[in-house]
């Protein structure tokens, strides 16, 4: 149970205090994975910095080339946003599927990608968007690739204390396609799912990019696959593509499904992504 | 209403300020307390215990205006908001329009998870007063029910809907 929860209202004020407290501390936005882990035991930390109401975190705008959506971000804020729809659609296409409508008032898109699960819906867009994230400690700035950090379930790559400041898509023409499934039709985690981002020029497929959850230990991308489909006629490509994908990916068989399945799964998502072009 | 820091006082509690029900609270929590324990605790057991891990949707509150799992969210973020549970929609005497509904449809067996379902009907019908049934399927998503098996629900919020707009 922690002992303090430290509310922040601007980076500046969070930088000055925290170094201050007791080091077993973490950030908190929405709370719910954090609550859960606090309840199952599984949290120990004695100080909860509260980050949920630091403006900078909860901006979405537009940067230049880029768009920036901070971490504190609610996921059902996704759905609805201008900025994200015209730039980023497949986040706010993840959204309907992403857990149930009062989880997506509470839940941050940062806290969806802090907790590092092979099957985070907002990961998945991310990937697929060729997101970077932007990390800062201490007021210094780094910016890495979405994946670069993710290393297995709940491991993420992050020096102490350092802070998911948001995340930078840049303004790119592409359309999206997010397909999930689960056991239920809806409000459930992924036994597989895939996000593609990609452009049609003549008939042929431009700037393609693939990601898939649930295949692996985290979210990833399918790079050969996006190569081959590189200037390919979707729907012509389709068998190749579909068989590339396969073999791109070792699926665990676990509670929610197996491994055979999901590599069916995802296969037969590219094919009905491919069709749909 | 909002706080800096909420730190421990000699009891090992914090004190939040928030608006339950239109009445003005100052209480003191645990850290590790959830909402949903907060609001039991204050005697609103018209919200439910279910899962406790977000999965049944049946600890639904408001929370400034959107309907939020009572059970995953940590008392001290309501500091400085306003909160409505069941409580604070109608009474025996006085139903809500979608309390009536629920009745009138027959969506109310066991009861376990009606709660739950006029919250979150009640966070939809502020926001979209004539819904469609794949919007009222959408804003449900999140509220088992092992009862009635989910077509009474959507019969009774076109009823609700139908019944405020008089």
């Amino acid at each position: 149970m922690p002992e303090y929860i430290e509310k922040y209202y601007t980076l500046k004020d969070l930088w000055k205090s925290v170094k201050k407290l007791p080091s077993d501390r973490k950030y908190l936005a929405g709370g719910t994975d954090l609550v859960i882990s606090l309840s199952c035991g599984n949290d120990k930390s004695s100080v909860w910095l509260d980050i949920s109401d630091i403006d900078r975190l909860k901006e979405i705008k537009e940067d230049g080339k880029n768009i920036f959506i901070g971490a504190a971000v609610k996921i059902s804020e996704l759905e609805s946003n201008p900025l994200i729809k015209k730039w980023a659609s497949a986040l706010s296409e993840c959204v309907k599927y992403y857990a149930s409508p009062s989880i997506r008032n509470t839940a941050t898109l940062g806290g969806n990608y802090a907790n590092a699960s092979p099957c985070a819906d907002g990961v998945l867009a991310l990937a697929a968007l060729r997101a970077k994230v932007m990390l800062n400690l201490y007021d210094k700035r780094r910016v890495v690739d979405i994946l670069s950090i993710v290393k297995g379930p709940k491991k993420i790559d992050l020096k102490k204390d350092e802070l998911i400041e948001g995340f930078i898509v840049s303004k790119e023409e592409r359309k999206s396609i997010f397909m999930k499934m689960m056991h239920r039709k809806r409000f459930g985690i992924a036994k597989a799912g895939l996000c593609m981002c990609y452009k049609l020029e003549k008939g042929k497929l431009r700037d393609v990019s693939i990601s898939l959850s649930s295949v692996a230990p985290s979210v990833v991308r399918a790079k050969k696959t996006e190569e081959y489909l590189e200037g390919k006629n979707p729907s012509k490509a389709q068998t190749k593509a579909c068989q590339l994908i396969r073999e791109e990916i070792s699926p665990l068989t676990d509670i929610r499904s197996t491994s055979d399945y999901r590599m069916r799964i995802v296969s037969v998502f590219l094919s009905r992504a491919l069709c749909s072009i | 209403m909002k706080k800096k820091e909420l730190s421990l006082d000699k009891d090992g509690k914090f004190d939040i300020s928030f608006v339950l029900n239109a009445k003005e609270l100052k209480v003191k929590i645990s850290g590790d307390e959830t909402l949903l324990e907060l609001i039991r605790r204050l005697g609103y057991k018209g919200t439910k215990k279910g899962c406790d891990t977000g999965d049944c949707g049946s600890c639904t509150v408001i929370v400034n205006k959107k309907a939020t799992l009572s059970c995953i969210i940590p008392a001290f973020l309501v500091d400085g908001c306003e909160v409505t549970t069941i409580e604070g929609i109608g009474s025996i005497s006085n139903p809500h329009p979608i309390q009536e509904a629920f009745v009138e449809a027959g969506a109310v067996q066991c009861g376990y998870c009606v709660p739950g379902m006029i919250m979150s009907t009640k966070a939809l019908l502020d926001e979209n007063g004539s819904p469609s049934d794949e919007e009222i399927k959408h804003a449900l998503d999140g509220n088992l029910c092992r009862c009635t098996g989910y077509v009474k629900q959507i019969e009774a919020v076109n009823i609700a809907s139908k019944k405020i707009k008089k």
